[in-house]
């Protein structure tokens, strides 16, 4: 059946239009691993996603509505995982959210070099235009009841083992801890989307990555103190908030979290967050600390995300960007990614899928899709986060309408902003000066004392 | 902490000891302040001074400066900064803020930098280094009331230029063409092939480009340093994107 398809190809390449592209993978002959045609099976493909995130809650979203049997776990139903808690504009119009999720509409940010000096983003925003801030808790039990709607088993369970079958079609064995009792589910299929500790990735020994740390304090400020947050974050720079990352106030539903991040210095990572205290201390006068709390972030993909019949997704697979720190996004985005490719391969639960299935399916398609923007930021970071010289570069050139406008609607729309030639020449020529500047000031700076 | 204890010791003074408060002449080229001891008790004259004892246990330094009242090109003297002393019963906290004279409302005012009318560019660089040398070793808290409004791009690119670039390109124009005269004089002596000569052969022109293109990117050793950390970076993010395409090929 596979030589017939890839002789119809053939066949028609010849007649198809200029305009189709040809999926030249499919061209590829089959390898040995039997990949051609799975066998149908005779009850729906069964898969557990093992995490009820926004990832984990999005893959059953998709695999649920596609057909395929689901099993959702979640061990906290309640909690507040610690986060930033900010959406982009696109999350919003591509998962259908409702804005009753939306606690704060975040129309303006403040960015802060080491010296002070301060930039205002957001008067390129239009109107309707605005980064989204919501508890995590509202969000995750939103995504997480739709994906029971469409026909997933939340299960709100601790799974503690996933058994690797020793032959190829033998299912996966799924242990949990509910209610106290311990249980087993057979399943075909494994989603791992629970986060940056992933036992699914133990299990199918992914592999390390290594992981900035996030600290953040809840504070309730005075309401004439909280008034300036009203529609405002601020992101601040300097070696005394954070040797490679930024710290951040904000706003969240009525108090704001102020904290900071690092990855080459997680020891000393009280020793930032007093030092982003220091710098918003008027600002924060007056205020209580609701709630301190911390987690690791990962810092790049695993070396393995697609093992078998197990895929990671989210936190898990190490889907954080750099520079921003955002995860939500694309752990929902890669868990409906997920999902829709084990739907496609499975055609709607009919079939068992393979790796290979995964692989082209998810995997490639993502890393198509995503993989230059993840180093676009990955560059931005270590150029303007590294030293006090980048910082201040930065925020020169953040001062810039173009370059606010730019880098806001990449942030809001997840794809590259369409500018004209010349502005992008202007803006390079800006990032050059600027740069030149910025480090005769550097050092003159350290000539200064020495 | 470690960058004024460096610079404390790279000086030609007796050895400091942390926390102690020693006097020790020191003279700068480029500014002609001197930096006498400092006594915690100031009197009400020039002196941007700091000492900044942490209270927890961080590495408590003791940057003793004071400025003299030193009659510069823009002749305003430096301004009495003010000491507030932490209550707290540990070890006092003395906390500063950047204070200048010609710091007005956030922001460097530029009247005060006239030299024979004319805004003294140099100055107003200067002073500007000096603040964020001061913030980086004392970092203030960002406030509302107080907000720092100063915007680079007001001193213009010519004065950067003729500062800064200017000097550095006659520098790099003069060993140039030094080297290119030695280089085709001995290149003519070797082949016989005169300059005009020379400069018409495709392979001495390659040359000749690469190394101009050299000498205008690569300014120091440290932009080659930085921009290889840069490129292996990218490259292992890289590398670590393509790992799990690597387990593939193996099976394969």
């Amino acid at each position: 059946m596979a030589s017939q398809l890839l002789h119809h190809r053939i066949l028609h390449r010849g007649t198809a239009p200029a305009s189709a592209p040809i999926d030249r993978r499919n061209l590829r002959p089959p390898t040995t691993c039997a990949a051609a045609v799975t066998p149908s099976l005779h009850r729906k493909l069964r898969v557990a996603v093992i995490g009820g995130g926004p990832a984990g809650s999005s893959a059953a979203e998709s695999l649920a509505s596609g057909g395929v049997e689901t099993f959702l776990f979640e061990r906290n139903t309640s909690s507040a995982k610690p986060c930033g808690g900010a959406i982009p504009l696109c999350m919003i119009e591509e998962f259908d959210l409702p804005l009753s999720l939306v606690d704060r509409k975040v129309t303006e940010m403040t960015i802060v070099s080491p010296s002070n000096i301060t930039v205002d983003f957001g008067k390129t925003l239009m109107p309707h235009e605005f980064i989204a801030m919501v508890r995590r808790e509202v969000l995750d039990s939103y995504l997480r009841s739709r994906a029971q709607s469409a026909g997933a088993d939340v299960k709100t369970a601790l799974v503690t083992e996933i058994r690797t079958p020793s032959t190829t079609n033998a299912p996966y064995k799924v242990i949990y801890t509910e209610e106290g009792s311990r249980r087993e589910l057979v399943v075909d299929v494994v989603v791992g989307s629970d986060g940056a500790n992933s036992r699914v990735a133990k299990a199918i020994e992914a592999g390390e990555y290594s992981c900035a740390i996030a600290f953040q304090e809840r504070i309730k400020l005075p309401d004439e103190k909280m008034e300036y947050y009203e529609n405002l974050a601020e992101m601040y720079l300097g070696d005394d908030v954070s040797p490679d990352f930024y710290a951040w106030v904000f706003p969240k539903c009525d108090h704001v979290a102020v904290g900071t991040g690092t990855v080459c210095s997680k020891q000393n990572i009280k020793m930032y967050q007093r030092g982003i205290r220091d710098r918003v201390k008027h600002k924060i006068n007056g205020g209580k600390v609701i709630k301190v709390e911390a987690h690791p972030i990962p810092e790049h993909p695993r070396p393995v995300r697609v093992r078998g019949r197990v895929a990671l997704v989210g936190d898990a697979a190490g889907y954080v960007t750099k520079c921003a720190g955002e995860g939500i996004y694309f752990a929902a985005k890669s868990g409906r990614m997920c999902g829709e490719a084990i739907v496609k391969a499975s055609e709607g639960g009919e079939r068992m899928i393979t790796e290979e299935d995964l692989r082209r399916e998810y995997l490639r398609k993502w890393d198509a899709e995503y993989v230059t923007t993840y180093k676009v930021l990955k560059l931005l970071e270590s150029v303007f986060y590294g030293s006090n010289v980048g910082r201040e570069a930065l925020v020169e050139l953040c001062g810039d309408e173009y370059v606010q406008r730019m880098s806001l609607d990449s942030y809001m729309y997840k794809r590259l902003a369409s500018g004209n030639r010349w502005e992008d020449l202007k803006m390079a020529a800006r990032t050059v000066g600027s740069f030149w500047r910025t480090q005769i000031v550097g050092r003159e700076m350290e000539r200064l004392k020495l | 902490m470690s960058v004024s204890m460096a610079l404390m010791s790279s000086l030609s003074a007796p050895n400091l000891q942390c926390m102690s408060y020693q006097p020790h002449p020191q003279t700068f080229p480029k500014t002609h302040f001197s930096f006498p001891a400092l006594t915690p008790k100031r009197a009400a004259f020039d002196g941007v001074c700091a000492p900044h004892a942490v209270a927890d246990g961080g590495s408590p330094v003791a940057v003793e400066v004071k400025e003299e009242a030193d009659k510069e090109g823009n002749g305003s003297p430096p301004v009495v900064a003010a000491v507030k002393e932490g209550g707290e019963g540990e070890l006092v906290q003395v906390v500063k803020k950047f204070e200048d004279g010609r710091w007005v409302g956030g922001t460097w005012d530029l009247k005060q930098f006239k030299k024979d009318e004319k805004v003294d560019w140099d100055a107003v660089i200067d002073a500007e280094v000096r603040r964020r040398k001061w913030l980086e070793i004392n970092p203030e808290t960002s406030s509302n009331d107080d907000p720092v409004l100063f915007d680079t791009s007001i001193i213009p690119w010519w004065a950067w230029m003729k500062r800064f670039h200017l000097p550095e390109a006659e520098l790099l124009n003069g060993r140039a063409a030094m080297v290119g005269f030695f280089m085709a004089y001995f290149v003519d002596s070797l082949t016989g092939v005169g300059l005009v000569d020379q400069m018409g052969n495709f392979f001495c022109k390659t040359l000749l480009f690469v190394a101009v293109a050299g000498v205008l990117l690569v300014r120091k050793n440290e932009d080659i340093e930085t921009l290889k950390k840069l490129i292996d970076e990218t490259n292992f993010y890289d590398k670590q994107w393509q790992a799990t395409w690597q387990d593939e090929t193996k099976k394969e």
